[in-house]
């Protein structure tokens, strides 16, 4: 009895300590605020939050949400308090993450990662007021709307300017994880080099990660040993690009321009544009007209676009893109034909893009994982 | 003899009141170059400690938050520190848990709806002490017979756990992977018959069975019979083969032990909040951090339960940091930094400085002829 007495009297002398410690911060802390009361605030500010599983800085995924961010606090100023939380992990402990953002008065609460789905449905639950905003996921609720967009459009693109680079017919492609959006993204970069080099084979080796650079580098590496001229990649890092430049090789990015990493190696790629989404769902709930829905933008909208194209990529090849590009936004072509053929050399129906569980022919590995 | 310098001597035993005020002293030091280092990156070291407070202990969401991320580390804690005691180096919690959390949610799955609550839950959670003592078996077997090294041998099998998790869910089309929505990997949710009843915000029983596991496993190893001898083969095995101990079994059993705990952290876990064989939500180093609170807990198995609590209580302070717009980066360092301080602090429990002319009389006394 000793012992626990023991560790019960320290214990006991600890939590007082922080006791006091956390009456003296209270103190203080209520002066600062105190302090910032003084200028006048708008009367109506809503607060929105944005959630995001990598950091801001990562000139991938969720650096361009962060743009989207900044377009949104550009264009409605001090009508929106903005807060951003970065390289906050998926899985069931985020629940806290988004309910502590709800109990904190945000009223429009985004999360930018598949991961979010679950816990941010719970978080929904509990706080009927906020309205939630989940990107990639499939799930929706009264309170919880999902957004995304058809990268698919930008990778089929991006697609053709690799099949037309490749001297080796083999592409390199760093995926994630076995999901839906990855898979459409493989099979309509597939198609897209397809067209212009019917020969080409687009090998896939799995990260399972979505920001992890070193292992990201590594798999591009071993695709470069295995005989790929271009690599392409879904995570939100540069290493794969890193990669492609330091072995001579040509590369497709995703997310945002990444030209500055790797300026010889660029092609171009797919990316994103979240700003618009943003600032139309901040304005429905300022306005107290959002509802609850699936929204999923595409080229013609502007949600997704092609970046730049680099040096490398011949007249001719940007000629023909920028011919697809033109006849997607006006739907006149898709990326995707229907019924379509599998990696095994079967015509099978197209089925739901959402659910898609399959690789087209020409892709070397398991759609699995 | 002229010299100023320090040196470093072991204190013998130290007073309970220095036990006390080392630990002490180390979180104030820990708080000032904190604070400094807030104040030079241009924070408000107050705001921010009273943030981190009111965001563990504040209110009663963020209490019943810190006691949800307490639950696994008070059980790894003791998986850690049951082991370490007995100079059995189990760095395997990991993947100790992840295995409990495989057995946990298999035995919820095979027994399906059918069962009653009362005879699933405990199976549910059971099965994760008892997936974590097979997985600690595979280190403390040949530990024991063939004399390896557990270091090597559980930091290995943390990973071989890892992908394993990972391969049930994204490589394969295992019973653990939710055949529902079969394009997107993720666990199968486990029945909710299976699952513990929150009753406060996320918070559930399992916060009480984790205190009974510790305060079980304190009982144990310091009033039983079976606990007396594991302790002698811990301060020394000669000894205990002197007095008859059969010491391989006593390892065997403390190693066992030690992969139950961690298992039971996985099975409460999968029948927590997780509510499935989810790699996202179980691969969070909650077995290495049980590592941190057992050197906390100076392998006390009952401190154990307020070191997690403290270290639940930081982690989840990290968002809510974030919200008041200091930089994640700045959060981790700043939690880093709490903790070498507190573990550096257990250094001076055990050891000391001084100077060495003042060391010398007494030295001299006993070598000198008077």
């Amino acid at each position: 009895m000793e012992r626990i007495n023991m560790a019960f009297t320290r214990w006991r002398v600890f939590a007082t300590l922080l006791v006091a410690f956390a009456l003296v911060a209270a103190a203080c802390g209520g002066d600062d605020d105190a302090d910032t009361a003084g200028p006048a605030q708008p009367a109506e500010v809503l607060k929105v939050a944005f959630v995001h599983v990598g950091p801001v800085a990562d000139k991938g995924w969720s650096w361009a949400h962060d743009q989207g961010v900044q377009y949104l606090k550009a264009q409605l100023g001090d009508a929106v308090e903005i807060t951003t939380l970065e390289t906050i992990s998926e899985g069931a402990d985020s629940q806290r993450v988004f309910e502590d953002l709800a109990a904190a008065g945000n009223k429009l609460i985004f999360g930018t990662s598949f991961g979010y789905m679950d816990p941010m449905l719970a978080a929904a639950e509990n706080f009927p007021d906020t309205v939630f905003m989940h990107a990639t996921g499939y799930k929706t609720s009264e309170g919880m709307g999902n957004y995304f967009g058809a990268a698919e459009e930008g990778r089929y693109l991006s697609g053709m300017a690799a099949g037309a680079a490749t001297e080796t017919n083999l592409i390199g492609y760093v995926a994630a994880f076995p999901i839906p959006e990855v898979l459409r993204g493989i099979n309509a970069f597939t198609l897209g080099a397809q067209e212009v080099n019917p020969d080409v084979q687009v090998q896939v080796v799995w990260t399972s990660t979505w920001f992890d650079p070193p292992k990201e580098k590594t798999a591009a590496e071993s695709l470069l040993d295995a005989g790929a001229d271009v690599i392409a990649m879904h995570q939100d890092s540069a290493a794969p690009g890193q990669a492609a430049e330091a072995a001579g090789a040509k590369w497709v990015g995703y997310n945002t321009d990444m030209t500055e990493f790797a300026p010889t190696a660029w092609l171009t790629a797919a990316i994103w544009n979240w700003g618009p989404i943003y600032l139309a769902t901040a304005e429905q709930v300022i306005a107290g007209t959002w509802k609850s829905e699936a929204f999923y933008g595409n080229m013609a909208g502007g949600m997704v676009a092609l970046a730049p194209f680099g040096d490398s990529v011949e007249q001719a090849t940007r000629d023909l893109i920028l011919e697809r590009e033109a006849q997607i936004k006006d739907g006149s072509f898709s990326v995707f034909p229907d019924p379509i053929i599998n990696q095994d050399g079967e015509s099978q129906p197209l089925g739901d893009i959402f659910g898609m569980d399959f690789f087209v022919e020409g892709v070397i590995g398991s759609s699995s994982g | 003899m002229m010299t100023r310098r320090f040196i470093v001597e072991p204190r013998g035993l130290a007073s309970p009141r220095l036990k006390l005020a080392v630990p002490i002293a180390s979180v104030i030091a820990a708080l000032v170059v904190g604070g400094v280092f807030l104040f030079i990156t241009g924070e408000n070291p107050f705001a921010v400690y009273a943030k981190m407070l009111d965001a563990a202990f504040g209110t009663g969401r963020g209490f019943s938050e810190t006691l949800v991320s307490a639950t696994p580390l008070i059980l790894t804690g003791v998986a850690a520190a049951i082991a370490f005691k007995m100079l059995v180096w189990n760095i395997g919690g990991e993947g100790q848990l992840l295995m409990g959390a495989v057995a946990a949610a298999g035995t919820a799955i095979w027994l399906g709806d059918g069962a009653p609550a009362v005879l699933l839950l405990p199976a549910v959670i059971l099965a994760g002490g008892i997936g974590g003592a097979i997985w600690a078996a595979a280190s403390a077997i040949p530990r024991v017979y063939l004399g390896t090294n557990e270091i090597i041998t559980t930091l290995m099998l943390n990973f071989i756990a890892l992908n394993f998790v990972n391969f049930l869910i994204f490589g394969s089309h295992s019973p653990w992977r939710d055949p529902v929505v079969a394009t997107f990997p993720s666990g199968r949710p486990i029945a909710p018959t299976a699952r513990l009843p929150e009753f406060f915000n996320r918070l559930d029983a399992g916060i009480f069975i984790a205190i009974v596991i510790a305060v079980a496993a304190w009982y144990l190893l310091e009033k039983t019979r079976w606990g007396f001898a594991v302790r002698i083969v811990g301060d020394s095995s000669d000894t205990a083969r002197y007095v008859g101990i059969s010491v391989p079994k006593k390892i065997l059993g403390v190693f066992l032990l030690s992969g139950a705990a961690a298992g039971f952290a996985g099975g409460l876990l999968v029948s927590g909040p997780v509510g499935a064989l989810d790699p996202r939500s179980l691969d969070l180093g909650i077995g290495f951090t049980g590592i941190i609170v057992a050197a906390l807990a100076r392998l006390n198995l009952v401190a154990v339960i307020p070191v997690a609590i403290l270290i639940g209580a930081l982690s989840n302070a990290g968002p809510s940091l974030q919200a008041i717009g200091v930089p994640a980066a700045t959060v981790t360092m700043l939690q880093g930094a709490i903790l070498i301080f507190a573990v550096a602090g257990e250094f001076f429990v055990r050891n000391r400085l001084r100077r060495p002319d003042r060391v010398s009389e007494p030295i001299l006394e006993a070598g000198e002829p008077a």
